[in-house]
C-alpha cells in the first residue's frame, strides 16, 4: 500500500542544509523526508515550525560556544 | 608649621592638608589617593555633573554624550568639531580648518577612528598628559578647543582638562650628569612630592626618611635660576618668586625659543638617588603626579659622544619630522611612543633620533632577522662607522670597541633568564654596566609589560623611544606602556600618508567562500576547536578561491604573499599549488634563499608564510596579500599583515593598488573573527569590500578539488590530521619564543616526542591511519629534498640569467 506524507520543500544554502540534516539526525530523523540535492530538502509539513525553531536555537548557540578571544599569549609565550 | 605658608597658592594649601593627614597616619593617605584617582576619571566627572540634569525620553539613546542643551555658536559652520561630555571629539575632515584642527587634536587626544569624512578623537588623561609633556598648557588647550568647537565647551570638559593638566606632566625626572633630578616649573608641585614619605626618603641628600624632617628640606630646593641658593629662608622666597614667573604658556614659548638656554626659564628641582629612581617614579604615579622622563643630552658630559649623523641623502619626511619634533621639543630627549604605519619609515625615525642624541644607543627588536635589517639601515642612512654598531644575538656577541656605540639586540636576548654562555654574559655585563643615551624599542606593542620592565631594569637608559604601527593589544596591557616608556608622542594618519604616496594604496576585500556540504557536515559535528578551524581553513572552495586569486594576480605580474597561521594548511596549500613556503621550522638558509628568489626571480611570484612573516619582514616587492587563516580576532595581526604590502615598491606608479584579500569560510566562526579583525583598519579609514562570488572562477580550469571524490579525499586527510597539526604554530624566532634568537633552530634535526598508545604504535588501530601518517612524514622529507633541489636550480638559473 502506498503511504503518502505531506511535505514542504525547503530551499536553502548548502551549509544550512548541513545544519538541518544535523538536527534531523540528532532527533531520530523526524523532520526530513528526503534530501533532494545540495540545496533542497523535503520536510514533513507538520514539523516545519519546530524545525525552524530548532535551527534558530542551533545557530545561536553555535555562535556563542565556539568563539574564542584571541590569545594574548602570542606575545607571552 | 610657619604661618607664612598660609599665604601660598591653592595647590600649596592642598599640600598642607596632605601634611596634616599624614600626621594622622598612613591610612588616610590611601584614601586621598583613591579620591584622586576617582576624580581623574572623566566619566565619573560627567556623571556627577549630570546628576541634576533634566531627562527626557531620548536621553538614554545618547548615553554619555547627550548634548541637547549645548548652545550652538552663531558661526558654527566655520568651526570644524564637536566635543561631547564624555571627552569624545568629532571632527569634520572636509572642513577648511581640518588640517589645523587635526594637528592640534593629535597632540591632545587619542585618535579613535579616522574614516574618510569624520574623525573621532577621545580626550583621556594619558593624552592630556602627553599634551602637557610636549608643552601645551591647560589654558591653551581649552582656548583652542573652544575656538574649534561648534558648541560652547561644557564645564565638565573644561574642568576635566584643567584637572588633568594641572596634575599631570608638571614634574619631570631629568638625568643630568648621570644624576637624577626631579624638576618642575612650580615649586608647589615639588613640595607636594616631598611630602610623600617615599619620595622624601629617596632624596639624594636626605639624612633620614622621617616625614617631620621633610620641611626643612624643601628649603634646599635647587632653582637653577638662582644657582642653588640654599637655606631655610628660601622657603619664604618661593611665594615671591612664583608671581615673577611668566604664565605657563609664555614660559613654554620661551622654553622653545631659547632652546638650550635653561637659565632663563625658572625651573625648580631636587635631586634623588639614582638607584631609587624606579621607586620614585612609581610613587609619583600613585599620588597622581606622574613624572615625565627627559634627558638633557646636550649637557651630558659624562657619557661619551657618538660620531653619528644622517647622511645628506637621507630625507626626513614631514610626518617623521613632526614626530621627532615632539620628541626633541626643548632640546631634550623625551621618552615616548611614536606610532607610524608599517612601511612609513619607523626605522628612519629611530635612526634620526639616535643622530639627535649622539650618545650610545641600544636598539631592541623582535627577531634576529630584524636585527640584521636595523644594522643595515643604520649603515645605509647614517655615517656611523660600521665598527661602532655591535650586534648582540645568538650568533653574534660583540660589543663596540670605542666608548660610545650602538648595540642592536632582541628583547629575548636581554630578558633571557636562563644561564647564558660565557660570551653572552660578558656582553650583558657590559650592557648593564654602562649608561645608554637612548633606548629604541622596535615593535613595542608586542612586548609584555613584565619583559619590558625587566629590560628597563637591565639597561640604564636616559630616554626611551618606542616605535610601533599598531598600538593595540587584545588585552589591556597597552596601558602599561604609558608608564614603562612614556606617552604616545605622535600618531600618523594612514589615509593621509597613502594619499601622499608614502605608503601604498590598498584595496581590501573579504572573500566569502561557501563551505562545501561535506565539510560543513563535519564542521557541525562536535569536535575540538582546532579541528573546526582546520576544517574551515581547508574548505575546498576556499582553496579554489585562493588558487584563482593567485593565478589572476600572477598573470597581472603581482608578487603575492599568502598568510596562514596554521602550519598544516600552509603546507597543504603550498604543496598542492607548488609554491615555496616558510614557517617557523624552516632553516635560516632556506628562508633567505626563498625570500631572495621571491624578490628577484620572476619565476617565483608567490610565497606562503606562516605567522613568522607577520612583522618586521621587509618585502617591498610584494603587492598582493591573501590571508587564508588567522589568529582569531586579532586586530593587530590584520594590521601588521597589511603592513607587508604598504611599502610596495611600485606604489607610486600611476593607478597602482595593492590588494589585500582575506578568505573567509561562510557560516563558520571565521566570519565573526574577520569582522572583529577589521575593526582597527576600518578605524584607520580602510574600507573592506565583501566579495561573495569571484567572477569567472567557475570557468577557470585546473582548479584543485573540482570533483567530489577529490574533495572527499581532502576531507579524509583533514579529519585524520592530528590535533597537533591543527594547532597554532608556536613561533620560534619571533620575539616571543626565544628560540630563533638564541639559535635553537637546530632543534629541527632532533627527536620529536609525542604521546601515543601502544596499540597505536603496533598498528592495532586501523591500518589506514598508521600508514597514512607515516607516509605523510616520509613524503614531507622527500619533498623537502626535492624542494631544495628545485630552489637550488632556480637559484642557479637566476645566476645564469644576467650573463
Amino acid at each position: 500500500m502506498v503511504k503518502a506524507i505531506r511535505g514542504t520543500l525547503v530551499k536553502c544554502d548548502a551549509s544550512i542544509k548541513a545544519m538541518l540534516v544535523d538536527i534531523d539526525s540528532k532527533n531520530n530523523n523526524e523532520y526530513i523526508i528526503e534530501e533532494l540535492d545540495e540545496e533542497h530538502i523535503l520536510v514533513k509539513e507538520t514539523k516545519i515550525n519546530q524545525l525552524k525553531a530548532r535551527l534558530n536555537e542551533a545557530s545561536c548557540c553555535m555562535m556563542k560556544t565556539h568563539l574564542k578571544e584571541p590569545e594574548s599569549s602570542d606575545s607571552d609565550s | 608649621m610657619p604661618p607664612k605658608r598660609k599665604a601660598q597658592t591653592a595647590a600649596d594649601a592642598e599640600a598642607a592638608e596632605g601634611w596634616e593627614e599624614q600626621d594622622e597616619g598612613p591610612m588616610s593617605d590611601q584614601e586621598t589617593f583613591d579620591k584622586l584617582k576617582d576624580e581623574f576619571d572623566v566619566k565619573a566627572m560627567t556623571k556627577r555633573a549630570r546628576m541634576g540634569r533634566v531627562k527626557d525620553a531620548a536621553t538614554d539613546l545618547f548615553k554619555k554624550s547627550d548634548q541637547w542643551n549645548a548652545p550652538l555658536k552663531p558661526d558654527h559652520h566655520n568651526r570644524p568639531l564637536w566635543v561631547h561630555d564624555a571627552g569624545g571629539i568629532i571632527l569634520e575632515s572636509f572642513h577648511p580648518l581640518f588640517d589645523e584642527a587635526q594637528d592640534f587634536l593629535i597632540n591632545i587626544a587619542e585618535p579613535q577612528s579616522r574614516v574618510s569624512r569624520m574623525h573621532e578623537y577621545q580626550l583621556t588623561t594619558h593624552s592630556l598628559f602627553a599634551a602637557v609633556s610636549v608643552g601645551h598648557s591647560s589654558q591653551e588647550i581649552i582656548e583652542k578647543l573652544d575656538k574649534y568647537s561648534k558648541t560652547a565647551l561644557s564645564n565638565t570638559i573644561v574642568k576635566f582638562v584643567e584637572k588633568s593638566t594641572s596634575a599631570f606632566g608638571k614634574a619631570k625626572i631629568v638625568l643630568k650628569n648621570t644624576l637624577s633630578y626631579i624638576e618642575s616649573e612650580e615649586p608647589a608641585i615639588l613640595q607636594r612630592l616631598l611630602q610623600d614619605p617615599i619620595v622624601a626618603s629617596c632624596r639624594a641628600d636626605a639624612t633620614d626618611g622621617l616625614i617631620k624632617q621633610a620641611a626643612p628640606k624643601i628649603g634646599q630646593m635647587a632653582i637653577p635660576g638662582t644657582k642653588l641658593a640654599a637655606g631655610a629662608n628660601q622657603m619664604a622666597q618661593q611665594p615671591q618668586a612664583a608671581p615673577k614667573e611668566p604664565a605657563p604658556s609664555e614660559m613654554i614659548a620661551s622654553l622653545r625659543e631659547d632652546d638650550d638656554d635653561d637659565e632663563v626659564a625658572q625651573v625648580h628641582s631636587f635631586q634623588i638617588r639614582s638607584e631609587e629612581r624606579e621607586r620614585v617614579v612609581k610613587q609619583c604615579r600613585e599620588i597622581g603626579l606622574p613624572l615625565t622622563e627627559e634627558y638633557d643630552f646636550n649637557n651630558d658630559t659624562a657619557n661619551a659622544n657618538l660620531e653619528i649623523d644622517l647622511k645628506p641623502h637621507a630625507q626626513i619626511r614631514y610626518y617623521q619630522e613632526k614626530a621627532l619634533s615632539k620628541m626633541f621639543s626643548n632640546s631634550r630627549a623625551r621618552s615616548g611612543i611614536i606610532v607610524l604605519p608599517c612601511g612609513a619609515g619607523k626605522t628612519l625615525v629611530g635612526i634620526t633620533a639616535a643622530c639627535g642624541v649622539k650618545k650610545s644607543v641600544m636598539v631592541l627588536c623582535t627577531s634576529a632577522m630584524s636585527v640584521v635589517q636595523w644594522r643595515a639601515e643604520f649603515i645605509k642612512w647614517s655615517n656611523i662607522n660600521p665598527e661602532d654598531i655591535a650586534v648582540f644575538t645568538a650568533d653574534n656577541k660583540n660589543s663596540f670597541p670605542r666608548n660610545a656605540g650602538i648595540i642592536i639586540s632582541t628583547y629575548s636576548m636581554i630578558s633571557n633568564a636562563r644561564k647564558r654562555s660565557h660570551d653572552a654574559e660578558k656582553v650583558m655585563n657590559f650592557i648593564r654596566s654602562r649608561e645608554w643615551g637612548l633606548l629604541i624599542a622596535d615593535e613595542v606593542h608586542v612586548v609584555p609589560a613584565n619583559i619590558f620592565k625587566k629590560v628597563t631594569y637591565e639597561i640604564a637608559s636616559h630616554a626611551k623611544l618606542g616605535l610601533t604601527a599598531t598600538l593595540l593589544r587584545e588585552d589591556d596591557k597597552i596601558d602599561d606602556l604609558n608608564f614603562l616608556i612614556g606617552p604616545k608622542l605622535y600618531e600618523a594618519n594612514w589615509q593621509e600618508l597613502s594619499e601622499q604616496g608614502h605608503i601604498a594604496r590598498v584595496q581590501c576585500a573579504e572573500v566569502w567562500c561557501q563551505m562545501t556540504p561535506e565539510f560543513y557536515t563535519e564542521w557541525l559535528k562536535p569536535s575540538s576547536t582546532q579541528k573546526r578551524a582546520l576544517l574551515s581553513i581547508m574548505n575546498p572552495r576556499k582553496f579554489q578561491a585562493c588558487q584563482f586569486l593567485i593565478n589572476y594576480h600572477e598573470s597581472r605580474g603581482d608578487k603575492i604573499i599568502v598568510f596562514s597561521d596554521n602550519v598544516y594548511a600552509l603546507e597543504k596549500y603550498s604543496r598542492k599549488l607548488g609554491k615555496a613556503y616558510i614557517y617557523g621550522a624552516t632553516p635560516q638558509q632556506e628562508r633567505l634563499r626563498i625570500l631572495e628568489n621571491f624578490q628577484h626571480n620572476d619565476q617565483v611570484n608567490t610565497i606562503f608564510l606562516s605567522k613568522i612573516g607577520d612583522t618586521s619582514l621587509d618585502l617591498p616587492e610584494a603587492t598582493c596579500l591573501i590571508q587564508i587563516s588567522s589568529h582569531y580576532g586579532s586586530r593587530r595581526q590584520e594590521a601588521q599583515r597589511l603592513g607587508r604590502i604598504l611599502r610596495a615598491k611600485r606604489r607610486n606608479d600611476e593607478g597602482f593598488n595593492a590588494f589585500f584579500y582575506s578568505l573567509v569560510s561562510k557560516d563558520t566562526d571565521e566570519m565573526y573573527y574577520s569582522s572583529k579583525r577589521q575593526a582597527f583598519l576600518v578605524d584607520q579609514g580602510y574600507a573592506f569590500k565583501v566579495i561573495t562570488r569571484l567572477e569567472g572562477m567557475e570557468n577557470s580550469e585546473n582548479l584543485a578539488f573540482a570533483t567530489p571524490s577529490e574533495r572527499r579525499e581532502l576531507l579524509m586527510d583533514v579529519l585524520l590530521a592530528r590535533d597537533e597539526d591543527a594547532k597554532q604554530e608556536r613561533i620560534e624566532g619571533d620575539a616571543f619564543g626565544s628560540n630563533y634568537a638564541s639559535n635553537k633552530t637546530k632543534k629541527k634535526g632532533g627527536v620529536r616526542r609525542a604521546a601515543g598508545t601502544l596499540s597505536d604504535l603496533s598498528g592495532g588501530q586501523t591500518m589506514a591511519y598508521m600508514e597514512f601518517n607515516k607516509d605523510r612524514n616520509k613524503q614531507l622529507k622527500g619533498t623537502k629534498g626535492v624542494h631544495n633541489a628545485f630552489m637550488r636550480k632556480l637559484a642557479n638559473s637566476s645566476k645564469k640569467k644576467p650573463s
